[in-house]
This record gives structure tokens, C-alpha cells and sequence, in this order.
């Protein structure tokens, strides 16, 4: 374990920044919900972070090597939960991406996300080339293509699409050479027309028409995306003040403290509570690179580019969802929307995150 | 552990390549933002100031209650529910001042209601979200719905919905058994997460215990409307439809029904009659006297009339079949009967001589008859009810022994029939003596429990369970009132789900033992100066038992009925018929009535004309083929 003059050392920065996001995460999720008829909503997300903190303890404190060693073992457990969910789906004729322990339930997926990134940055710790090879290509491909594939035939594709970030940074930092380039292309290519035919389910393909024009059908699945648009528009420069929002607190947005929660940003604070949270979230990364840069060793590095990649990938992909620039997903808001789960996913990265920055100058 | 070298440089390129990425990516999320909200905010606030959404509960009709043969006691009517849209009338209120104290003011004149009451109506709903339509007045007539309609344009935050309202079709008729229904309460909120502020469920009876079943799910749709409130369009995708509840048929008939409740109503007696099938439990009339009207209830009740249902000193919610404990007097002697033939203590030949009184442990124990009986044996005993000859089974058997074959009669315990508040009762026990009342058990009490007296209480409930076991040969069935279930599954089509027969207990009793206690209680119906003689009816072999509770120890000869009402002994008649393969019981129970055979035993009498009605024409031969069989089987 490590000593208090250690515990100093902790990036306040960095975890005061989470901290303040989530902080303004409760606000928001309370001026969400006051005037519906579930009003114990931000009382629950207040006790998931105290929750979620109290457990990143063991995420900062024990040593990530220890977890890396422990990855294959991880992202076995992952898999396995994954498996089960599919199976006992298939048992019950039911979609599921839930387990149930007793009164509390949550999304193996969400863990599964962590436990890929732990088991990807194991891999590059013996992997100095700088350029992945063929045999390289498929070790990350198994590692992530497993968990992925278990997702989507759950089938929960927007769950399965949160893993992309985890595959482009494997490729970018792993180093991909110019040929292999021109074959994923290719791939994708060919992929994409398939799999609209093939994979997607009619509201699927509804909800991507409906994203490359939103004003064709705005009671249909545009509906949201206008709302959300309206809210965030009607707030204009200043925002009409905490608690006073219309669109949110009169229900017309659906999913206000979930997935739309920067809506209720926009709208009640307006575009300086906006330019502040992005600021803040761009400050956050900006740190936790930092700490790549730094770290002791190539897993480290790793580990906190594969987290970082998740998420800007949820804040990138959320933001511009708000404002229609890409499809609706349920793709949460990192800190700031509602959830059990994914509030304790992205608390547990950004501890895995401080564990490397506190070891960066600790002899092993 | 491997430090890397090589590639340090490399990766740091990378890092910076992917930060920059992030920067510029940031940047264009905010530039995007500044596009809707710094130069299109205008046009979104136009928007946002014409977007009107409102959510409108479809509510699901409660599922049917009807009698064993598809007769409808409760159904759901229509009724008129003036309903508000809150966050309108506040938007009203901003463009035009003093709308909001027009509306009321006209609401109170229309609606004949104080403008303070309205007031107090519309803050009432403060927790529901303020675009959703809450009820303000409920069950308006005609001619204010009319009102209303004609004002629709001058106050469009008002409108009126129909909504389903529970009806009950004979009002008080099987009144215990139904129950009636009412708004959530804090309390149910909390039991079901499911459930919101003002939801209707059941409260008592069958609408209670069955609540899962009934209710069904309210579906709701999503209507855009314009600033004057008038539907645009819905948007249909999220549309949710209601899901009905499902019918529950029950084992109730409901001539019989009506025919016992009658009686009561008719001589003004309070009390409560069960007839069910000893052969599965089934209830096929239960009646307390006086009954409830469930309209009343099922209504938001004005305080003046909780005031009235209050006070009321017969107590109308009492379910006397299930919740009025009370000593059972001679009907327990069967009990005693049995519990003494299967322990061996007597046998059928048996006899002991009743010189009108007798001296157990010291006290002196009268019998009811002063003159005595002479020798009597057990069938004669049960026929004229002679209390010296079970004071002596007492003796034998000892309060323990008793008390462990009455519960297995369910006498002391809960019979799980389907409606909540069941009573136990009390079984005493020396156990119960010195654990309960920190005492010693008094041998002589035992003697007083011997004829249903001291302080063993029972339910009429169980006294029918105790009928239907010496009737169907020692089974005790759980007592039930729901039959079938009704529901419809995914493609519309009625699916029928019974309610099985459930076995409680098998009492321990040999059949010959049980044939003598059979034998017993016909000849108290049938044959002269049987206790229960008035309540015979000529082809039909009726085996009964009839039974007079002390209401206050009598130290002087009184004639009951001589004495003022609330001192005046309860009455008693347990039966079952016909004699052999019986399939009716009927136990009939009447407050302060004075001697079971002349108050109790008529009703029971009419309850099986009723039923039996077809076959007594037929000729009056009660044994059908079926049992006929029966009856050779055994011999062999």
C-alpha cells in the first residue's frame, strides 16, 4: 500500500474536476425531476456517486498492475456475465441487459467496458512495436470482438457501438500500417450497406433516416431530437435560470434525466452553462493525457488511453446528439446523466486513471 | 517489468495527435451550440412557447365480479370527471389576470360548490406534473356536464372525461364479500411502486384480495395540443392502451344468496348465514346482517358521512362469517362427539346417566333440561343435546386433548378463505392458561368448554368448516369464494384459469365413529323431540346441530327472549344435507336470537328448499344414482 505522502499526491485537479461534473450532474438531474411524479430520483443518483467514490478507493489505492495481472481473469468474468445474460435472455424470450442482485441491478456490459480496457492495456504492455501486425490485429480483435459480439446479439447495438472508441485506439496507438488502413476501409465499406439490410430492425433504420432529416416526421422518432433541439435553442445565451425550464420540467422532453440531460443544461443555463461544462470536460482530458504521457510504463500509458477514449466517445457522441449532429442513442452523458451503472463505470475510470498517475514515479 | 524506450517518442506523437482531436472536436460542439443558441434562439423560444404536450391517462376498466353461474354483481359505469390542465389555466392567468378567478367563480355557481372547496381542489394535485389533466369534480350530473361544455371556449383549461366507475348492482347485496374500492393511500404507494396518487384499488373483500387481478394497467397517449388547449394530434408511437382487468367468477350463488340476505332483512335480525360444498370448499352464500352499501364507499366520502358509518353501533363492516367471534355453545358437542369415539375414551354404546345435574371437581354443573334425561347414550346425547353426558366426555378427555382435535377443524386458526381480517379465535389450552393469563387451568372449566362455553371462541366460519368434515367423511377443505378466473391472452381469446381445492387438514376419525356423530344429527332433525325437529323438511334428510351462546352467565331462570336484546342469548344451527353423501352446508348464526331451532334453524331450512328445490319436486328421493353407488361400494 502506499503511504500518506502519497495520498498527497493525488491530482486534485483531475478528481476535483470529476467531482464537479457529477456535482452539476445532481443539479441538473433535480431540476429534471422536481416536478415529476418520481421526485426521489436525484436522491438515488446522489447515493450511487457516495457509492461510487467509496469504491474507487480500491481502484486508486491497489496498484494497477495488480489489476492487469488479474485482466485475463477480469475479462473472463465479463464475458461470462455477458454469456449468462444471453442465455437466460434466450430462456425468458426477453431482452435483457440487466442482472438483478436482489434490490440492486446493473449492466454487465458497463463492467465488461473496464474489464476489455484492463485486458487491452495488459497486452500492449508486451507489445512495443510500432506497428501492430497481423497476429496482433487479432489478439485485440478477439479481446474486444468477444464482448462485442455477446452485446450485439443481445441485441443492444448501442451498447456494442461504445466499444468502437476501445477499437480505434487499439488501432491508432497500436499502429496500423497504410495497407491495413485501405482493408478496414474496405470492410467498413462493404459492412455498412450489409448490415442496414441485414442487421438493423426497422426502427433502427427509422431513427438514422429520421437523423439525416429530423423535421420529416417530428411526432416519430425526430420527436425527441426536436424537443431536446428546442429546449436547448429556446435557452439562448443565458438560459432561463435553474428550475425555471419549460421543456424539461413540463415533460415535453422524454429521457430529460437520462440521456438528455445536457438539454436541461441548455435550456435552463443557456449557452455559457454549456461553453462551461465542455470546458470542463476538455480540462478533464486534457489531464488525463497528461497523465499518459507520464506514466511508468507502456501498460500504464495504455490503460488511460483506452479510458480516455471511452470517454470523449460518450461525451463526443451524446453532445452532438442533443443538437441532432448524430443519431439518437442511449448513450449516457459521462458524469452528468442519470444511472446507476454508468455513473460507477466512469467514477471507476477516472480512479484507474489517478492509480497510474500516483505510481508514475513509484520504484516497482 | 518491461520500461519501454523506444517507441516513448512515438507515443507521445500519437497522445498529441489524439489531444488535438479532442480540442478540436470540443470546438466544434461548441460553435454547433452557439448556432442554435446564440443565432437561432429566437425561433426555438417561439417554439418552445407553442409546444404543448399532454398526457392523458386511458384508464383500464377493473375486471367484472360475478356469481358461480355468470350472474354480474359489479360492473363499471360510465360517470363524468371534470378534469384540469393546471400549467393552461396558469398560462391564461399570465395573458389575461383575473381569468383564473373567473373560472372559479363560475365552477362554484355551475357546480353548486363553495369557490373555497374549488380552491382547495385545484392545489390538492401539487405533486402531479402541471400539463397533466387532474380530476377536479367527479360524477357530474347531465345538466352540469352540459354547463361546462356551453363554457368550453370561455375556460379551455376545463374538460370533462368519462371515466369507468365502479358499480355495484344489488348495492348491498353480498356486500362483506365484494368489499368496494377507494384511492391509493400513502401506505399502498409504498407496498407497490407500480401504483400514484389517486390510483383506484381495492379495500376490502374480494375486490382487495383479488386487487392484482381486477385492476388491470392504464394505458395513457400523448396528445400535441394548440394554446387554446384543442387536440392537434397524438403522437402515436408512444400511445400505450389499456390493459383490462381480469373477471373473477365466484362460488357464490346468487339465488341463494339473495334468499338468505332476505331473511335477515326481513326479521330485522343481525347475524350471518354460510352454505358451502363440504366435497371442495366452495362458499356458495355468505351473508352479514347488516350489510354496507359499496356505492357509499367506493365514492370520495364526505366527512359527515364517515361520521354516520362511524357511529353506527351494529358495527355494518364486520364481517360476522369470518370476524364476529363468538361461543359456540352446543355445536362444539360434535367436536366433543368425535374427539372422544377416535381417543378411545368412549364407544358408541356408551352411556351415562343425567339426573339434571351432576358435581365435576367440586362444582356443580347443571344440564338444561332440569328433570334430566336418564341414561342416554351418544346418538341420543347429540339428538337432544344433553350437557351431562358431554360434561362427562370432558372429564375424560381433558382440555388438551380437546383443544388439539378442534384445531384440527380449524377452530383457532385462520382458514385462509379469500378475504382478508379472518379471526382466529380461541382454543384455550392449559398452555394458553399459563403462558396467556399467567394462571392455572381449572379443571372445571374444562367442563364448561365441553358445551361450547367458557372462554373458547370461535367463528361461524369454522363452525361450517367443522359441518363440511363430518359431512364428507373428515376432510377440511380451505374455504374459497373465487372459483375461476377469466383473463384474455395476447390474441383476444377468453383463457379460464380454475381455482384448485385445497386440503387443510384430514382429521383423524374412523369412518364407523363418524357415521354414529352423522347418525346423531339427523335424528336431532328428524326424529321427535330432537332439538333441531322444527328445521326438517320431509324428503330431504338434513343432520343438524343447534346451539344457544350464553351471552351473561344466567344465575336465575330468565327466559332469554324475556330478557332486554343485548343480553339476550345468540342462536346456533351447523347442518348439512342430505344425511348421506351430503352437498350442502349450512350454518346459520343469529346475534341475540334467543334458542338456535326457533330463530336460527328456518332460514337453514329455506336455504336448502332453495337449493334442493328441483329434486324435493322430482319426488323427494334425495338419493341420486351417484349416491346410491357410493353406499354399495362401502358395504362391500
Amino acid at each position: 500500500m502506499l503511504g500518506s505522502r502519497t495520498v498527497l499526491r493525488l491530482d486534485f485537479n483531475l478528481f476535483g474536476t470529476a467531482i464537479l461534473l457529477a456535482v452539476i450532474g445532481c443539479i441538473l438531474i433535480y431540476s429534471a425531476t422536481w416536478a415529476s411524479a418520481d421526485t426521489s430520483v436525484v436522491q438515488r443518483q446522489i447515493i450511487w456517486l457516495v457509492a461510487g467514490i467509496a469504491l474507487s478507493m480500491v481502484f486508486i489505492f491497489v496498484d494497477y498492475h495488480v489489476f492487469l495481472d488479474m485482466s485475463g481473469v477480469l475479462w473472463g468474468i465479463g464475458v461470462a456475465l455477458l454469456l449468462y445474460l444471453w442465455l437466460w435472455g434466450k430462456a425468458t424470450a426477453n431482452v435483457h441487459s440487466w442482472i438483478h442482485l436482489g434490490p440492486v441491478q446493473f449492466q454487465p456490459s458497463e463492467f465488461a467496458k473496464i474489464f476489455t480496457a484492463l485486458a487491452l492495456a495488459k497486452y500492449f504492455e508486451s507489445n512495443d512495436r510500432a506497428y501492430l501486425d497481423l497476429k496482433g490485429l487479432l489478439m485485440i480483435g478477439t479481446t474486444i470482438g468477444i464482448p462485442v459480439a455477446l452485446i450485439v446479439i443481445q441485441p443492444d447495438f448501442g451498447t456494442a457501438a461504445t466499444f468502437l472508441p476501445l477499437i480505434a485506439a487499439a488501432m491508432f496507438f497500436g499502429g496500423i500500417k497504410p495497407r491495413y488502413w485501405v482493408i478496414a476501409v474496405m470492410i467498413v465499406l462493404i459492412a455498412l450497406p450489409t448490415a442496414w439490410m441485414f442487421l438493423l430492425k426497422p426502427y433502427q433504420q427509422e431513427r438514422i433516416k429520421t437523423f439525416l432529416d429530423p423535421e420529416r416526421d417530428p411526432l416519430g422518432s425526430g420527436y425527441q431530437v426536436m424537443q431536446a433541439k428546442i429546449a436547448i435553442g429556446s435557452g439562448g445565451i443565458t438560459g432561463k435560470g435553474f428550475r425555471e425550464g419549460t421543456q424539461a420540467s413540463l415533460e415535453f422532453l422524454p429521457a430529460r434525466h437520462t440521456d438528455f440531460i445536457f438539454a436541461v443544461l441548455g435550456e435552463e443555463f443557456g449557452f455559457i452553462g454549456v461553453f462551461v461544462v465542455l470546458g470542463l470536460y476538455l480540462f478533464l482530458l486534457v489531464q488525463c493525457l497528461q497523465v499518459a504521457r507520464e506514466a511508468r510504463d507502456r501498460s500504464g500509458a495504455f490503460l488511460v488511453i483506452c479510458l480516455v477514449s471511452f470517454i470523449v466517445f460518450h461525451v463526443f457522441i451524446n453532445v452532438a446528439m442533443q443538437i441532432g449532429l448524430v443519431p439518437t442513442t442511449g448513450i449516457p452523458l459521462p458524469f452528468l446523466s442519470y444511472g446507476g451503472s454508468s455513473t460507477l463505470m466512469f467514477l471507476f475510470a477516472i480512479a484507474l486513471i489517478l492509480n497510474v498517475d500516483l505510481r508514475k514515479l513509484v520504484n516497482v | 517489468m518491461k520500461v519501454y524506450r523506444d517507441d516513448q517518442r512515438l507515443l507521445n506523437f500519437r497522445i498529441n495527435v489524439f489531444m488535438w482531436l479532442i480540442i478540436l472536436g470540443i470546438a466544434v460542439l461548441a460553435g454547433s451550440f452557439w448556432y442554435v443558441q446564440g443565432v437561432h434562439a429566437e425561433r426555438f423560444r417561439g417554439l418552445s412557447e407553442s409546444n404543448r404536450l399532454r398526457e392523458i391517462s386511458i384508464p383500464a376498466q377493473r375486471g367484472l365480479i360475478l356469481d358461480r353461474n355468470g350472474k354480474i354483481f359489479v360492473d363499471n359505469r360510465p360517470s363524468y370527471t371534470l378534469m384540469l390542465v393546471r400549467s393552461d389555466l396558469a398560462r391564461l392567468e399570465q395573458s389575461d389576470p383575473g381569468h383564473r378567478e373567473q373560472m372559479i367563480a363560475f365552477l362554484s355557481a355551475a357546480l353548486d360548490l363553495p369557490a373555497s372547496d374549488i380552491e382547495k381542489r385545484i392545489t390538492r394535485h401539487d405533486e402531479v406534473p402541471r400539463n397533466r389533466a387532474v380530476p377536479l369534480v367527479e360524477e357530474l350530473n347531465i345538466q352540469q356536464v352540459s354547463e361546462v361544455e356551453a363554457h368550453r371556449l370561455s375556460f379551455p383549461a376545463l374538460s370533462v372525461t368519462t371515466v369507468p366507475r365502479r358499480h355495484y348492482r344489488y348495492s348491498t347485496m353480498a356486500a362483506h364479500v365484494l368489499g368496494y374500492i377507494g384511492e391509493s393511500t400513502p401506505e399502498d404507494l409504498d407496498r407497490d411502486p407500480d401504483l400514484q396518487m389517486g390510483d383506484i384499488l381495492g379495500k376490502k373483500g374480494i375486490e382487495l384480495v383479488y386487487d392484482d387481478y381486477l385492476r388491470g394497467i392504464d394505458g395513457n397517449r400523448l396528445m400535441i395540443v394548440d394554446s387554446h388547449g384543442q387536440f392537434l394530434s397524438e403522437i402515436e408511437d408512444t400511445r400505450l392502451e389499456a390493459v383490462s382487468g381480469e373477471n373473477l367468477y365466484l362460488t357464490i350463488d346468487f339465488d341463494l344468496q339473495r334468499r338468505a340476505e332476505q331473511y335477515f332483512f326481513e326479521n330485522e335480525m343481525v347475524g350471518t348465514a354460510v352454505a358451502l360444498d363440504p366435497r371442495n370448499g366452495e362458499i356458495l352464500a355468505l351473508v352479514s346482517s347488516p350489510a354496507f352499501d359499496p356505492n357509499v364507499y367506493s365514492k370520495r366520502l364526505a366527512p359527515e358521512t364517515w361520521r354516520l358509518i362511524l357511529s353506527n353501533s351494529f358495527k355494518v363492516e364486520l364481517n360476522r362469517a369470518i370476524q364476529g367471534l363468538y361461543s359456540p355453545g352446543s355445536v362444539f358437542k360434535p367436536v366433543m362427539a368425535m374427539a372422544a369415539l377416535e381417543k378411545g375414551v368412549i364407544t358408541a354404546d356408551t352411556s351415562f346417566n343425567c339426573r339434571g345435574q351432576q358435581t365435576f371437581f367440586g362444582r356443580s354443573f347443571r344440564c338444561w333440561k332440569r328433570g334430566g334425561h336418564g341414561d342416554v347414550k351418544l346418538e341420543e346425547a347429540l339428538k337432544i343435546s344433553c350437557d351431562i353426558y358431554f360434561y362427562n366426555l370432558g372429564a375424560l378427555l381433558g382440555v388438551d386433548t380437546i383443544a388439539s382435535y378442534a384445531k384440527s377443524l380449524t377452530f383457532g386458526e385462520r382458514a385462509r378463505i379469500d378475504l382478508a381480517g379472518e379471526k382466529p379465535g380461541l382454543v384455550p389450552t392449559t398452555a394458553w392458561a399459563r403462558d396467556v393469563q399467567k394462571r392455572s387451568w381449572y379443571p372445571s372449566e374444562t367442563i364448561s368448554v365441553s358445551i361450547g362455553q367458557g372462554p373458547l371462541l370461535v367463528n361461524p366460519l369454522q363452525v361450517a368448516n367443522m359441518m363440511a368434515a363430518i359431512a364428507n367423511g373428515g376432510v377440511v377443505y380451505r374455504p374459497h369464494l373465487v372459483r375461476e378466473i377469466e383473463s384474455k391472452d395476447k390474441d383476444g381469446r377468453l383463457v379460464h384459469r380454475e381455482i384448485q381445492q385445497e386440503v387443510l387438514h384430514k382429521i383423524e376419525i374412523d369412518q364407523k365413529a363418524l357415521e354414529v356423530v352423522r347418525s346423531g344429527l339427523w335424528r336431532a332433525v328428524n326424529e321427535i323431540h330432537g332439538t333441531a325437529w322444527s328445521a326438517r323438511v320431509p324428503g330431504l334428510d338434513i343432520a343438524g346441530k343447534t346451539g344457544t351462546a350464553q351471552v351473561i352467565t344466567q344465575e336465575t331462570w330468565t327466559k332469554s327472549q324475556d330478557l332486554p336484546y343485548r343480553f339476550r342469548d345468540h342462536a346456533w344451527f351447523a347442518s348439512f344435507a342430505p344425511k348421506d353423501n351430503p352437498e350442502l352446508v349450512v350454518v346459520v348464526f343469529v346475534e341475540h336470537g334467543g334458542h338456535g331451532g326457533s330463530e336460527a334453524a328456518p332460514l337453514a331450512t329455506e336455504i336448502y328448499r332453495a337449493w334442493f328445490s328441483e329434486r324435493l319436486a322430482r319426488g323427494g328421493n334425495l338419493a341420486t344414482r351417484e349416491s346410491l353407488s357410493n353406499r354399495e361400494e362401502r358395504v362391500q
